[in-house]
């Protein structure tokens, strides 16, 4: 029952915590920036309007928003919110659940280049290189984790007797793949400093140029699409910082959406503090990331044996 | 193969029901034959013919499948021998490996048959289509033979008919010069391939002094290593493993696109085969097997996929993924061959089993791609994809069943490329509790498969999206209509598998598994883990298709009563757009390739605008593969110039001619 719950919750508050991100913005512009609702506004306001759909396009573009919404929503029936064992789980969900990841970017790319725009074939192109080398930093945490304690499911990482935190065994580890995720988080949710939603010209965006021609309750599915994502980043994370298995039901709740909190915090002030980088230099960015977890997982082979 | 005790009846009907087995398959293969000889005699009367032998050729497999079920269940091994020329004996035997590299053969061989119908359609080249049709059941033929040939003579023989067979309908265009140097490339590789096989198989020969197979286990070990990097390197050439995979993207853009399928997507397996039954044969676990198999499976994996997103011809481009799943097939492979040397049999298994099965899923999805592509070029007469556009519109069978073998070939869930990558990460996954070099080594396979998968989305996202999506950019490709009947089904057919493979992959699985009992060290893993495997598998993707569903109904509920209007597509403020104007294949790709400068060459035009009016400037962009500039640079120009130096002994004059004949049967009288 927890379990169904736990789920409801994070699924229907995905909305609530991008609004965080707005306000800490807004406090270091010195504005009094959004309500904390905004999102939800937005995708009511979506959900009552129609839609209008170019000529160019083809059944390809309605799936996207689909593909992309169920993908997102697929990935969280697997996850342990505050430690509490997931709706499903196996030996070897990680992979698939990335790999699920892969067919909602897949089918958002090609919704983007049926369009026939040049801008979003641009962005398109930069979502697949991008995401690539993300994956390849997402897999080398996967193998560590593997390392650490021989599990290949979200649920076998986060619950249990020995989960993998910072707080347990291989700390020094784990604070490595914090800061690593956090950079993939970035990346991959289309966050400054990889992408900057909010500026107002097309060629420099990367995940919101794809979705420009997208209206309605389809743009509704994919920015509710974009929240859950964020929110399993997010959540990803939170896991690895504490763990919740230590305390019971409400206690460990609260304090899993506290520190949920404060990871949309970090990536509000990393968003107010830096700039958008030069597209180029995102690849070494990302790289960056995978140098940390490859790094970590070399130090499995002898500090830890 | 009676027990003590058994009547002499049980065994005649024991022998009978073994001996069957193997009549079945040789009358398949007759069948087959007959088809071919069919269309050779009855070429004048064009459409009798075509429909004869497609009707015969899937006779003829459907036979052929009956006779491998039992094999593949796990029965008896059938064998059948006849002797050839008073000395050697031909033998041919079929065990689950053998009939699990049938199924591919005698699944996509018909349905690319079926093809033809439409494809090949010209009436006033009728006798070049009966010669072509005539190969193609050699080749199907020869295939066959070649995945159940027992001993060295008759596996010898029957990869040469493979292969010559394919040369032949590789020329089909032999008029053009550009097919005819693809043709004459294919024709080195695969002889010079097959000069290694051979060589491996004398080596072996000389230590064993028999021409079974199952001999191979007695050589020492030092010699088995030999005898199997130099399999390994005619096998790599066939199977089109980096940096021996050079034929294929000339030899595949230059045949028919049914040819193509075939040889894609089942002719380049049977180097897989090759490596597999060696392995198997030799009995032996060396480490260093799996590293070298891994290795050049990784580098075959990623430049594979990399050059792929470098290439514009759409059949170049499909070649070059067949570079990148043989390059996926050869580190699970590796991976299996790794956990075999380390006694990891959780590993190996996986390892194994997700290879097979990524051999015939790869059969099925780029058998599909060929002929979806063959469709295009057939119906565009355009190659480049930056000239396409738009084709989903017109040709919405063609482009739906392309899209779904392109979510395939990426491995996404939940088609059926996903399961055999997913056998492979599992398997590699348990590597990673070894030590040492072979920690790396998996580790470095994860990495390399999760780069392939991610670049593999990238290239059909580009290819899906340049070639059937957007408007089209070229007015031949506006007006291209949806192909035959004859076309389309196979392409429906073989689309439909990707997705219930996907979807039911128990079976499947299951058949792999049972095709690793010809290995015979391997000690698979308990049926309980597989069936819990194959069950979450499954589990995970019809969920993921129940969400699918759920979603796709929650958006029809929403557009309940909303109003839907047909506008252009924002151009951004512009308000004069083109079709020219559309993001090109070149421009998607090119900063994932520059990213892998080194291992790749770009060659770029550029004329530059230097004056206050520019004049026209220009733009092109190349990607040469390094392995055909450093085997032209390397090897052949210097080999070129050492055989100029002995061109005086080729002067005409045909005395002299007629010495050198002398002089050498001299020669040999007095020293051999």
């Amino acid at each position: 029952m927890e379990t169904y719950i736990s789920f409801a919750i994070a699924v229907l508050t995905a909305p609530l915590f991008p609004g965080i991100i707005l306000k800490i913005k807004a406090f270091f512009a010195g504005k009094n920036g959004p309500p904390l609702l905004i999102k939800y506004y937005t995708l009511i306001k979506l959900l009552r309007k129609g839609s209008v759909y170019s000529t160019s396009t083809t059944f390809v573009f309605k799936l996207g928003p689909i593909v992309s919404f169920a993908a997102a929503l697929t990935v969280l029936f697997f996850f342990p919110f505050a430690g509490l064992a997931p709706l499903l789980s196996f030996h070897g969900d990680v992979i698939v659940l990335f790999y699920i990841m892969g067919i909602g970017r897949f089918f958002t790319v090609i919704a983007a280049l049926d369009t026939a725009s040049p801008f979003e074939g641009m962005g398109a192109a930069r979502e697949v290189f991008f995401s690539t080398l993300a994956e390849v930093t997402v897999f080398t945490v996967l193998i560590l984790f593997y390392r650490i304690n021989g599990s290949l499911s979200l649920n076998a990482y986060f619950t249990g007797e020995e989960p993998i935190t910072l707080m347990g065994q291989s700390g020094a580890l784990i604070l490595l793949v914090i800061i690593s995720m956090f950079m993939v988080l970035l990346a991959e949710n289309s966050r400054v400093p990889v992408d900057d939603p909010a500026t107002h010209l097309e060629l420099t965006m990367i995940h919101e140029v794809m979705i420009l021609d997208h209206s309605g309750p389809d743009l509704a599915l994919i920015e509710m699409g974009a929240f859950l994502k964020l929110l399993f980043y997010s959540a990803f994370i939170t896991q690895l910082i504490f763990p919740f298995t230590m305390l019971d039901g409400l206690a460990s709740g609260v304090l899993f959406f506290g520190i949920l909190s404060i990871v949309y915090v970090c990536v509000g002030i990393t968003e107010s503090i830096m700039a958008r980088f030069r597209m180029d230099l995102v690849p070494k960015f990302i790289l960056t990331s995978f140098a940390l977890v490859f790094f970590a997982a070399i130090l499995t082979m002898g500090v830890f044996q | 193969m009676g027990r003590p005790g058994d009547t002499t009846l049980t065994i005649v009907l024991y022998d009978l029901i073994r001996r069957g087995m193997m009549d079945t398959f040789l009358l398949s293969l007759t069948v087959l034959l007959a088809g071919g000889l069919f269309a050779l005699l009855t070429c004048k009367l064009f459409s009798l013919m075509k429909a004869g032998y497609i009707t015969i050729t899937a006779v003829g497999c459907m036979i052929g499948l009956y006779a491998i079920t039992g094999p593949l269940q796990g029965g008896e091994i059938a064998t059948y021998s006849i002797s050839w020329l008073h000395i050697f004996t031909l033998s041919f035997s079929i065990d689950p490996l053998s009939a699990f590299f049938l199924i591919p053969i005698f699944t996509v061989c018909p349905l690319a048959a079926l093809y033809s119908f439409h494809y090949m359609n010209k009436a006033d080249q009728r006798l070049r289509v009966g010669v072509n049709f005539f190969f193609s059941t050699l080749l199907i033929v020869g295939m066959a033979l070649v995945a159940t040939a027992e001993n060295i003579i008759s596996f010898a023989l029957v990869w040469e008919i493979m292969s010559l067979s394919s040369f032949l309908l590789v020329i089909y265009d032999h008029h053009e010069k550009d097919t005819r140097k693809a043709g004459y490339i294919y024709f080195i590789f695969t002889q010079a391939g097959a000069m290694f096989i051979l060589s491996s198989l004398a080596l072996a020969y000389s230590y064993t002094g028999s021409f079974s197979f199952s001999a191979f286990a007695e050589i020492p070990a030092n010699i088995k290593i030999i005898v199997f990097f130099l399999a390994l390197v005619g096998f790599g050439s066939k199977a089109g493993m980096f940096p021996l995979h050079m034929w294929l993207p000339h030899a595949h853009p230059a045949a028919p696109s049914n040819i193509s399928a075939i040889m894609s997507g089942v002719m380049i397996k049977m180097g897989i085969y090759g490596i597999f039954r060696f392995y198997a044969a030799l009995d032996t676990t060396e480490l260093v097997f799996g590293e070298a198999v891994l290795t050049f499976g990784m580098v075959s994996g990623v430049l594979g996929v990399v050059y792929a997103l470098g290439k514009h011809d759409l059949k170049k481009l499909l070649a070059y993924h067949s570079v990148e799943n043989i390059g996926i097939i050869l580190i699970g492979c590796g991976i299996g061959m790794i956990g075999m040397a380390e006694g990891n049999m959780a590993m190996a298994s996986f390892g194994f089993a997700g290879s097979l099965l990524h051999v015939l899923n790869h059969s099925i999805f780029k058998s599909l791609l060929f002929l979806g592509a063959g469709v295009v070029l057939q119906k565009t007469g355009i190659r480049h994809i930056d000239q396409l556009g738009g084709i989903i519109k017109r040709m919405p069978t063609t482009g739906s069943t392309f899209l779904t073998g392109s979510i395939s070939i990426s491995g996404l869930p939940p088609f059926n490329g996903f399961v055999s990558e997913f056998l492979i990460y599992y398997g590699a996954f348990h590597g990673l509790r070894l030590s040492g070099s072979s920690f790396v080594f998996t580790m470095l396979a994860i990495l390399s498969l999760a780069i392939i998968g991610g670049l593999a989305a990238a290239c059909f996202t580009k290819v899906v999206g340049i070639v059937f999506l957007g408007e089209p950019r070229t007015d031949m490709t506006a007006n291209v209509q949806e192909a035959g009947m004859s076309m389309t089904i196979p392409m429906v057919i073989l689309a439909a598998s990707c997705l219930v493979i996907g979807i039911f992959p128990a079976p499947f699985i299951h058949t792999a598994f049972m095709a690793l009992k010809s290995i015979k060290p391997l000690v698979p893993v308990g049926a309980e883990e597989i069936a819990l495997v194959t069950g979450n598998l499954a589990m995970a993707a019809r969920l993921f298709l129940a969400v699918f569903l759920f979603s796709m109904l929650l958006r029809k509920v929403l557009y309940l009563r909303k109003t839907i209007s047909h506008k252009p597509t924002w151009g951004c403020g512009f308000t004069q757009p083109t079709a020219r104007m559309q993001y090109s294949g070149t421009s998607y790709a090119m900063s994932v390739v520059d990213f892998f400068r080194p291992f790749v060459r770009v060659k770029t035009r550029y004329s530059g605008i230097n004056r206050i009016f520019p004049g026209r400037t220009t733009y092109t962009t190349k990607v040469e593969d390094i392995s055909e500039i450093a085997l032209v640079d390397h090897l052949a120009i210097p080999f070129l110039y050492f055989l100029r130096k002995l061109r005086w002994i080729q002067h005409g004059h045909i005395q002299l001619y007629i010495g050198y004949i002398i002089v050498a049967i001299v020669a040999l009288l007095l020293f051999v």
